[in-house]
């Protein structure tokens, strides 16, 4: 049985299921709901778990080549998972290639926090 | 689901966007369309150009003067559109025209998206002639972003090449927060008595993020 991209523990204790790389269903996890715990899916097939943050964000990164040998296909690159405190944003960025993980915490009002579509928080 | 992407080049008014002009566009089967930049190479041929049709109809380096590589022709494999033709002529490509190449997103993202070019699909190297032979800002390849406004006159673009010198298909607003259509124009500027004759491919590519 595939296991889910992300598991959500909330704080009344309900658990939320993610999808997979073509949907993931982040967009689908209540906002009504505050998260008390994420579990994200790694390339070796174990959970990068997370807690402690305030709000949550994801979102995969692919591209898509115009032409050459793999014109059309959509390339996953990334995966990104991301927790928020009050002042710091910590991004865990995964790569789906080779499975590395770089971690970065960044001050809430850098550019690639702000930027980022505001829907996407949890 | 995750958002996708349709790109779609304009062949009949690049005064005209996407949406009430559905059929100025052809949508392209990224598979097996493809973009050919070319001085002479006729549009509406009724076969795939051969190589040697290629190279007799590439623009030549000028001694004196840059050139701008003065069509862009689709490839379309299917030649379903208006008849039984294999190339169709980019309408506005390095013009002041807006609605020249689309790039359609059916959804939300959570970044902004971008073009960018690359010697190959490994999306590693920009060392090929046509992307500056290893110094982005001297790739030939201009690009820009024209989703908001004309390019203006004799635009000069950004040099793509890498992932640094990318075009933001948004006008750099940012994400995409509903499905939306985004426009850019792009060009291919030869320098003057550039010492390295070649005919190249490169790699387009649209990096973009959905939740």
């Amino acid at each position: 049985m595939n296991k889910p991209l992300f598991q959500i523990v909330f704080e009344n204790g309900e658990v939320f299921n993610g999808g997979d790389y073509q949907n993931t269903k982040w967009l689908e996890i209540p906002t009504d709901k505050k998260i008390r715990s994420l579990f994200y899916l790694l390339p070796t097939g174990d959970y990068l778990g997370l807690g402690g943050y305030e709000r949550f964000y994801h979102f995969i990164e692919c591209t898509e080549d115009l032409n050459g040998d793999k014109a059309g296909l959509k390339n996953l690159e990334f995966a990104y998972i991301i927790g928020q405190k009050k002042e710091y944003t910590t991004i865990y960025q995964i790569d789906l290639k080779n499975g590395c993980i770089n971690l970065k915490n960044i001050k809430n009002d850098e550019k690639f926090v702000t930027k980022l579509n505001p829907d996407g928080w949890r | 689901m995750a958002t996708a992407l349709l790109v779609r080049v304009n062949y009949v008014d690049a005064t005209h966007e996407y949406v009430g002009h559905n059929a100025d566009y052809i949508t392209m089967d990224l598979t097996n369309d493809y973009l050919i930049w070319s001085k002479l190479l006729a549009d509406l041929m009724t076969h795939e150009p051969t190589s040697d049709e290629l190279n007799a109809a590439a623009e030549i380096i000028d001694p004196a003067v840059n050139v701008i590589v003065a069509k862009c022709l689709l490839m379309d494999y299917s030649h379903n559109v208006g008849g039984s033709y294999y190339t169709h002529l980019v309408k506005g490509m390095s013009e002041n025209e807006k609605y020249v190449f689309c790039f359609s997103f059916d959804g939300p993202t959570a970044t902004e998206p971008q073009l960018e070019a690359w010697d190959s699909s490994a999306h590693t190297t920009y060392v090929k002639n046509v992307l500056g032979a290893g110094y982005p800002a001297n790739s030939m390849l201009k690009g820009i972003c024209t989703t908001i406004s004309l390019p203006g006159d004799g635009w000069p673009g950004i040099a793509l090449a890498g992932g640094s010198n990318v075009i933001l298909l948004n006008n750099g607003s940012g994400a995409l927060t509903v499905a939306k259509d985004l426009y850019a124009n792009l060009k291919i500027v030869i320098p003057a008595a550039y010492v390295t004759p070649a005919a190249e491919t490169f790699v387009k590519t649209i990096r973009y993020t959905y939740f």
